[in-house]
This record gives structure tokens, sequence and C-alpha cells, in this order.
């Protein structure tokens, strides 16, 4: 199976906006629970933070794998 | 004679030639074509040739013998072998190269190159075999658009099978960073290339099976259909299919597509288009970003303005009735005042009359208006003749003062109204 462990602090972009959409629903659905709204309202700005922060990450990281087996040998 | 003159005359007898040639015998017929066919197959084997030529007049007999003409501009040779040493799909115009033994069918006398091995040459036999190739592999369902899996829109891990030297891995490197960020990519150098580039592409295809990735992507810059025949090898078209992480390849070049790229989950045109298929601008990312939570604080916004409506009606209406029932009250206390004040008001005329009555009643108002009280020893006031006797002593009050006086007479007398 997987050899290689992902990154503990590597952002899940996807499940970052599916949360974000998730919230977003819940408001259109006309929801009035108004403590419950704030909640929300505070979620998504945490999320959103932590997207932007990802979003702004400036590289990409390229690293060079030895192959089980040249070829040419 | 000299065998030079001999041989320079225009007919020479045969009979003379057979005296000055030692070497020469006479054959059979069957020796002599047993003689020619162990000649050319002594040839065969000093010098190993292929003969190169065309196609024509393919035909296939009885399903099991292949026979045709293999031609240049000044001649030809017939071509023959058994269906199953053909190992690849031949048409009349092909240009093919013939591994094989010249010889004559004794039967029949027919000079034929008898093939071990046919192989196509040039660009018109490639695309002929490689259509023929996609024919086969399209009917076993290795393009089928239901198969094709799609690309996660936020990859994290991907591995790039491609040439580190290649123009396609700087392009591809190039346009990752222009767009995204973040991305963790690893590198699988192959050939992609020459007779070794399949199974070059192939293993390293196999060692990627086993990593996290995301998407796998290989990709290469254009080039000719020959330059490019390794991602038409059958095998790694197969490989390709099925690997169990998605694959994203971009062969550079738009008129033919690859097979590899045919059977890939997505096919990118370049590794420029590569690269934009494979990650999402973040630009545009971003955008969505605000507007998504932009929609959230609307909503949000919203909810509260509902709230406080509902909380004004809230306040609103208690007010409205408040006012209702104090205007209610201010009605029953002015109706209880009114009626209060007339109570009052007749009340204190019942006073004042009391009052005025007291003051008529009061005793010194009496002596005031000359009129006397008689006391008793006591003190008790004295109201009527039939309680006096004469000689009774008494006090008698008058306005200024009081007289001791004592009873002389009685008599009964009717009080007379007076004038007051």
């Amino acid at each position: 199976m997987s050899t290689v462990k992902k990154e503990s602090k590597e952002v899940d972009v996807a499940k970052g906006f599916q949360e974000l959409e998730d919230i977003a629903g819940w408001f259109e659905r006309g929801e009035t629970d108004l403590e419950k709204g704030l909640e929300k309202f505070e979620r998504a700005m945490q999320v959103a933070d932590v997207l932007k922060k990802r979003l702004a990450a400036a590289e990409n990281r390229v690293k060079d794998i030895k192959k089980k087996y040249e070829a040419g040998s | 004679m000299p065998t030079k003159d001999l041989l320079n005359r225009q007919h020479p007898n045969p009979a003379q030639l057979c005296a000055f040639l030692p070497s020469m015998r006479v054959l059979s017929v069957s020796d002599f074509v047993s003689l020619v066919n162990e000649t050319l197959k002594a040839l065969s084997e000093a010098d190993v040739f292929a003969v190169e030529g065309e196609v024509s007049q393919y035909r296939v007999s009885q399903g099991q013998w292949v026979s045709f003409d293999l031609k240049d501009d000044q001649a030809l040779v017939n071509v023959f072998l058994p269906v199953w040493k053909l190992g690849v799909p031949l048409e009349d115009g092909m240009k093919v190269r013939v591994y094989g033994l010249g010889r004559v069918y004794p039967k029949y006398g027919k000079f034929s190159l008898s093939a071990e091995k046919i192989e196509l040459v040039g660009e018109g036999a490639l695309r002929k075999a490689l259509a023929a190739l996609r024919l086969r592999l399209e009917k076993e369902g290795l393009f089928d658009p239901s198969r094709k899996r799609v690309l996660p829109r936020f990859p994290a891990r991907v591995a790039l099978i491609a040439s580190r030297e290649s123009a396609a891995y700087g392009d591809i490197i190039r346009i990752l960073d222009e767009r995204w960020g973040g991305l963790d990519i690893d590198l699988y150098h192959v050939l992609v290339q020459g007779v070794r580039a399949a199974e070059d592409v192939m293993s390293a295809l196999r060692q990627a099976q086993d990593g996290a990735y995301d998407v796998i992507v290989i990709t290469r810059g254009g080039g000719s259909l020959e330059e490019l025949m390794p991602f038409n090898d059958e095998a790694l078209v197969r490989a390709v299919r099925a690997s169990r992480i998605p694959t994203l390849i971009a062969i550079g070049h738009e008129r033919d597509i690859t097979l590899a790229e045919e059977a890939a989950d997505v096919r990118g045109s370049t590794p420029t288009d590569c690269a934009r298929l494979l990650v999402p601008d973040r630009r545009d990312v971003i955008y969505e970003l605000a507007s998504l939570t932009g929609g959230i604080e609307r909503s949000l916004q919203q909810q509260l303005d509902a709230w406080r409506d509902i909380l004004d009606r809230a306040v609103l209406a208690p007010g409205a009735w408040v006012t209702g029932r104090i205007a209610q009250a201010d009605a029953l206390v002015s109706a209880a005042s009114a009626a209060m004040d007339a109570w009052f008001r007749s009340l204190q005329e019942t006073l004042r009359a009391h009052t005025r009555l007291f003051a008529t009643l009061d005793p010194s108002a009496v002596l005031k208006r000359g009129y006397a009280i008689l006391r008793d020893a006591g003190g008790k006031p004295l109201t009527s003749v039939a309680r006096l006797r004469i000689g009774q002593q008494a006090t008698v009050a008058l306005k200024d003062g009081d007289a001791g006086v004592a009873v002389t007479r009685l008599g009964k007398q009717t009080i007379q109204p007076t004038m007051l």
C-alpha cells in the first residue's frame, strides 16, 4: 500500500471548500437559529483563513525519484 | 580454338562448348533446382539481409497461405509464407522489409522469397498498423469513456513521468508554478524516445503505483510518428489503462493522438495544457473563496436582520397593548374621578351642612343668641319643667357668665315659635 505519509500540516483544500459550501448551503436553506448561525459563521471564517494562507503558497516542490531500475543498464 | 573466341561467336556449337568447359556437368531439373536453392541458402546464411519493397497483389489463400508481390520500380519478387508467421497486418501499397530465403519451388519452378519475418517500414505502414491496433484495443474497451476517472480538483501529490532534459518538463513545471503552489511532485526521469522508451515509461508507471499520488502525469514534447511510437506500444497502453491511480497524459502534438493518451483518464494536448488540467489557477480559487465567504456573510446579515424585525415587532406589540390598556385605565380613572368628584362634593356639602348644623347646635352659639342654659348642681342641663322642684337650686348660664337661682314657681307652657 502507500509507503509515503502525507505531511500532517497539509491543508486539504478540497475538504475546506466542501465545508464552506456546506455552511453556505445551511444559510441558504433559511435556517433561523441565530446562535447556530453565528457559530457557523465563525467556523466559516476560520476555514477561509486557513485556505487563504494555503492558496498563498508560491512554490511547488519537485523531488527526483530513483527508479528501481534505470533504463539502459 | 580459344574458349573466348568460341564464346564470342554468335551461335556456339553446344557440343563444342562442352568439350572446352571442363567443370560443367549435366544435371537433372530437380538437381538443378536443388543446386539453386542450396546456393541461395548459403548466400542467406553468409550475409544477413532483408529485402525491402512495396506490397502488391496481397492475398491469402485457404486462410493459410499468404502471397504477395514485393516490388520496386524495376523488379518484383513473389513473397510466400504461412499466415501464422505474419506478425503485422499488411495491405497493398505498404512498404515492408522481408527477412527470408529465396527459393525455387520445385513443383512449379517458381521463384519466391519465403518469408521468416516481415517488418513494416515508413510512416504509411506504421499508421496502418497503428490503426489496426487501435481498433483491436478499442473493441476490448480500453478507451471506453465510461471507464475514465475524474481527476481531483486540488491534487496534493503528483507523480511526473517525463524526461528531465525535455522542454516539455520545463514547460509543465513553469506553468504549474504560475498557477498553483504547495504541490508535491515526484519526478520519474525516463527515456521518451527510442527502442527502450516504452519499457522505461512502463517501469516508472509500475513503480508509481505504490505511491500515495492523486494523479500520475506522463508527458513529452511533440515529434514524428516514429518518434512517438513508444507511446503506441501495446503493453504500455495496457499498463496505462490498468493504473490504479488516475492518469493524465500529454504528448505534445496535435496530429496523431497516441494510444497511451487514448487509454489515459485525461488527455492533455500539450504539456502546458496538462498543467492547466492538473491544477486550478489560484486566482480563480481565491475568487471563489471570496465569493463563498461573501455569500455566508450576507446570509448571516439577513438572518440578523430577520431577527431584528422579529424583535422590533415584539417590542412594538406590547407598547400598543399597554397604550390601549392605559387608555382604558385612563377612561376608567376619569370616570372614577368624575364619580368620586361628585361624591366628594356632595360629601363636602353634607359636611358643611352638618357643620352649619353643628354650629347652630353649639351651646355657646345658642348662648350668643341670647338664650340661657339651666343646669342643676351637678352641671347637667335641665331641659324640662317636669324635672324642676320649687326651691331647687340651679345655675343659669348666660352669654357672659352665669348666676345661681332658685325655682320659685312652675307652670306648663307651649313653645311659641319665635322669629330668629
